[in-house]
């Protein structure tokens, strides 16, 4: 082990990954990228901030200069780490509070490698005696198709995001799109523009790219899709109802449509409160409180109250109390945030061995001082 | 709290014009004010007032701020100021309370500005529609976009209808013209006193059956047939019903509503209008009338008994939570009274004071006089913290007024800890600069009202008040004690550089304190995390407040790598403390100037002006003296 480890601290490669200097600047770059992207947020919204500063790996910023982005930044910095754990890092039992930090650190960019990729963020909106045993995301779109066949359906969706002019998009029984074009945030017209009789659900005749919101929520995207067979055919986000298609005497519906996730139960909004403060304005608290009914009758359903700081978790699911509305009517419907994270207690368990890691060394420092003097 | 600005602004636009035409007080001009009354009993009377159960004496504290910006009128104490607004209410008309800070506004009401920068109502009554007119412009303008000018107007006005609401509070129990009775046999049907002619509303309205029995005779036809005493009844009437649309929603609630819990509580006027049925409201209004006349006659006990009488029906028919709360009123009539903080800042000072002498005087136990200040400046700082805690029944840090206390309470701890240690000064000088400058800071925040508040929903945790915001405020005083002894190793280098004992011994104090702010902000920050994945169902998400934390995590850790790899020395990391320090102040308050993201509380606006003279200060400080220590060496 000590001779692999001297082998490893010759090799130059290694020795200047480890680098100190490489430590510092990733520091500093990271520095001055959270405080770039913070004051981002007041111009541009959290969400593009964060995907210029935070998710990319390199961004242009005054027209031509590129600056490395917070991805790439802790790429480097993860490997730096990885080297210094393998060749700097004094193993003595001194030094265990500095192990143990680093350590930490490092189960911290697993946390953060895993949130990134494997997280599903939606939301699930119940008016009161109303249930779902699906949620939609904030921001992703799918195109979905169906065809009729009674109360069930069973649908075919593709994503939006990524789809480029000319894409096919295979579905069952023939059904075949091509794209012609597809926008992330568009406005709809029912007046055509040239030659077109194309027609959406709701006669929308023509779609115009728009630049995309603060809020990425507020993006409406449309879609100018092909069906082989039956002619051009518009889907825009805000249409309610579907598009039917009928194609060799079969009708098929397409809908452009939030991105659904399937629940592993179906939920029951029973009731929905606010408490407020006597005479103000300003809420104590919300509470939903909900049935949780597992499928196909396996187990008994139960009876969860969702509050704020107060979540529902099941399996490697867990669900917020969001927000809430009350419509003209007077009805409730609260909103609760779905959130699918399976490594959910990484960041509890890197947050942790760090803080342990950090306090150990402090204590140590402090005990040594004092002998010292 | 700004959806409650614009709702109350809009419905003060839309009832002003109409309201403020109307007489502020109709008293009559045959009573005459007695002598005054201790006010003790009235000082400890439950009000409810933005959310929670308060003493009266809070509640005339944080009004009197609001419109003065101070907590007393002259010599009179807030709670005497506002028995006369509430129950003699003409008798504030000429009292200067309402604080302009801009003489532009004041010019353009038609009032010369003073120097003092407070005006009367009287002075700016005949220039109530240019204010009106301006404050609907202002309304007009997005919050985030209006000017200084234009917030100052809406807060004129809005403190120029608070005023006036407050003037109405106890109309109902003064003798108006409106209710005049001439005729002998109404006075006598309904058993009024037959020496009087004039009545006040409460009168009329606590013999409401009768009236309506009287009016019951009435025969329809055209008016101007009516006898006179048909006229009078109906007028009367006319008048009562008037009376009860023009005066509701009024402040001071003193009187629990049936269904406390949901309903709140009412002022005595809308107890009359919707409660009055119920025999308890009844009773308290009775009460609360009796607080006025007996106010008025100068009578002690009697007015006292009414006081507490009210204050007892009401402890009897509430629910336990609000009487738990009550009872806690005697705490915070001892906590406004003592004023602990101004005996903290006083021992702070005089401490400092004890180490400046230290320059010129030798004189033993200089230093050990200084740490007892300081300690004897911790027991009314600390006190006052638990008293808080107790009256709220949270942990003491919840809004930025409560994070300066905290911060500084602990590194006056961390100041003492460090003298016990070292015992060379440095420790007296970081507790006494902490506790003073952290608590005159948080002074600032104190003028903005009441600084109990109650918590929003997604803050309504004490487990996790208690854990993030603690640590994360430990954290804060953690850097900011570090960058003070910071200042104080640049300035010994300059002083004597070769006292290398001294200077060794304030550096470790320095790498010390910088270790605990990392360790605690890193805690802080991680914990915040941690709340945020269990409310919000996220761990990080870049939101400013988070980003704040983790810029002071990384400064810290840029100085500890930049020390380990000797890329700065001592000197570098003395200064790299001292800018940690601006790195904290703007994690700590600087982004809330930003005014976006999930944190966004606490926005005051001398904060920016504030912040930017501190780092000004702080490059000039460094600019001067970094090249002076190096030149020392």
């Amino acid at each position: 082990m000590g001779s692999l480890r001297k082998n490893l601290q010759r090799n130059p490669a290694i020795k200047f990954c480890a680098s100190l200097k490489i430590t510092l600047t990733c520091l500093i770059l990271l520095f001055i990228l959270t405080f770039w992207g913070t004051i981002d947020q007041v111009y541009n919204g959290l969400y593009l901030a964060q995907q210029r500063f935070f998710n990319s790996f390199v961004f242009i910023f005054a027209g031509f200069i590129p600056f490395p982005g917070a991805q790439l930044v802790l790429w480097v910095f993860f490997i730096n780490l990885v080297c210094v754990a393998i060749v700097r890092l004094v193993y003595k039992w001194s030094r265990i509070g500095l192990i143990v930090t680093h350590f930490g650190l490092l189960l911290f960019f697993v946390a953060a490698f895993v949130t990134l990729h494997g997280v599903e963020e939606s939301h699930l909106t119940l008016m009161e005696g109303e249930a779902a045993n699906v949620s939609s995301a904030y921001h992703d779109w799918e195109i979905a198709v169906w065809k009729e066949s009674g109360s069930e359906k069973d649908v075919t969706a593709y994503d939006v995001e990524g789809l480029r002019p000319g894409r096919r998009l295979e579905f069952q029984e023939g059904l075949t799109l091509a794209v012609d074009h597809c926008y992330s945030n568009s406005e709809a017209y029912s007046g055509a523009e040239g030659a077109g009789t194309v027609l959406g659900a709701s006669g929308i005749q023509t779609l115009k790219q728009a630049a995309p919101n603060k809020e990425p929520e507020k993006d409406l995207p449309g879609c100018i899709l092909a069906v082989e067979g039956a002619g051009p055919v518009i889907l825009y986000g805000a249409e309610d109802k579907p598009l039917k298609v009928s194609m060799d005497g079969r009708d098929h519906f397409l809908q452009l449509r939030r991105k659904n996730f399937p629940l592993p139960f179906l939920l029951r909004l029973k009731d929905f409160t606010v408490e407020w403060y006597p005479n103000t304005e300003v809420a104590r608290s919300y509470k939903s409180l909900v049935e949780i009914i597992p499928p196909g009758g396996a187990g008994a359903s139960r009876e969860v109250l969702i509050s704020m700081n107060k979540p529902l978790r099941y399996k490697n699911f867990t669900l917020y109390q969001s927000s809430y509305s009350v419509d003209n009517l007077g009805r409730e419907s609260s909103t609760l945030a779905v959130v699918k994270n399976a490594g959910r207690l990484l960041p509890y368990f890197a947050s942790f061995i760090t803080f342990g890691g950090l306090a150990l060394h402090f204590l140590l420092m402090a005990i040594r001082a004092k002998l010292k003097h | 709290m700004s959806r409650k600005i614009t709702v109350l602004i809009y419905l003060l636009l839309l009832s002003c014009s109409h309201a403020l035409a109307q007489p502020i007080c109709p008293l009559d001009s045959s009573i005459k004010l007695k002598s005054a009354v201790s006010l003790d009993k009235f000082a400890a009377l439950a009000v409810l007032n933005d959310g929670r159960i308060k003493p009266v004496d809070t509640y005339a504290r944080t009004l009197l701020l609001q419109l003065s910006g101070k907590t007393s009128f002259g010599r009179q104490s807030a709670v005497e100021w506002l028995a006369r607004l509430l129950f003699a209410p003409a008798t504030t008309f000429e009292d200067k309370v309402f604080l302009i800070n801009n003489p532009e506004i004041a010019t353009a009401l038609g009032v010369e500005p003073e120097s003092r920068r407070r005006y009367s109502f009287s002075q700016l009554e005949p220039g109530v529609a240019k204010l009106e007119e301006l404050a609907r412009m202002a309304e007009k303008i997005e919050s985030k976009e209006r000017s200084v000018v234009e917030q100052e107007v809406l807060r004129v006005y809005q403190n120029a209808f608070l005023y006036d609401l407050h003037t109405r509070v106890f109309h109902f129990a003064l003798p108006s013209a409106e209710f005049q009775i001439t005729d002998q046999e109404i006075i006598k049907a309904l058993d009024l006193p037959e020496t009087q002619k004039i009545f006040s509303f409460y009168d009329l309205a606590s013999r409401a059956d009768r009236l309506q029995e009287q009016t019951k005779s009435l025969e329809l036809g055209k008016p101007d047939s009516w006898p006179a005493r048909d006229k009078e009844l109906v007028l009367l009437m006319n008048n009562l019903l008037r009376w009860s649309m023009l005066y509701k929603d009024l402040p001071f609630s003193v009187i629990p509503g049936r269904d406390a819990s949901t309903r709140g509580w009412l002022s005595p006027m809308d107890a009359i209008s919707r409660e009055f049925s119920d025999p308890h409201a009844r009773e308290e209004i009775g009460y609360a009338r009796g607080m006025v006349v007996h106010y008025w006659n100068g009578e002690q006990m009697p007015f006292d008994l009414a006081v507490r009488s009210l204050s007892n029906s009401v402890l009897n028919r509430v629910d336990a939570a609000t009487q738990k709360n009550i009872r806690k009123i005697p705490l915070e009539l001892f906590y406004n009274k003592a004023n602990f903080f101004l005996w903290a800042k006083l021992f702070y000072a005089l401490a400092f004071a004890v180490f400046l002498l230290s320059f010129f005087r030798t004189w033993p136990f200089l230093r050990q006089s200084a740490l007892l200040l300081i300690a004897a400046g911790l027991i009314p700082h600390v006190g006052a913290l638990v008293l808080r805690i107790v009256i709220m029944g949270r942990p003491p840090v919840s809004n930025l007024y409560e994070t300066f206390i905290f911060v500084s309470m602990i590194g006056v701890i961390a100041g003492v800890i460090i003298e016990l240690v070292n015992k060379r000064w440095v420790g007296n000088v970081v507790a006494s600069v902490c506790g003073l400058v952290f608590l005159l800071i948080a002074g600032k925040f104190a003028a903005e009202g009441d600084t109990l508040q109650m918590l929003a929903a997604v803050l309504n945790s004490n487990f996790w008040l208690g854990t993030h915001v603690l640590t994360i405020t430990i954290g804060y005083a953690g850097c900011c004690v570090a960058g003070l002894i910071g200042h104080l190793y640049i300035l010994q280098r300059i002083r004597d550089p070769k006292d290398k004992a001294a200077l060794e011994s304030t550096y470790r104090n320095m790498i010390g304190a910088l270790g605990f702010g990392l360790m605690m902000t890193f805690l802080g920050t991680t914990l915040g995390g941690i709340w945020a994945d269990q409310s919000w169902g996220r761990f990080w998400g870049w939101d400013p407040k988070e980003n704040g934390a983790l810029l002071i995590v990384l400064w810290c850790a840029i100085i500890f790598h930049a020390k380990v790899g000797r890329l700065i020395g001592p000197l570098g990391v003395a200064v790299a403390s001292v800018l940690g320090v601006i790195v904290v102040m703007w994690a700590w308050f600087g982004v809330n100037l930003l005014n976006i993201g999930l944190h966004s509380y606490g926005f005051t606006s001398g904060i920016a002006t504030g912040l930017l003279a501190y780092v000004i200060g702080e490059v000039v400080f460094l600019g001067l003296c970094v090249p002076l220590a190096r030149k020392r060496d």
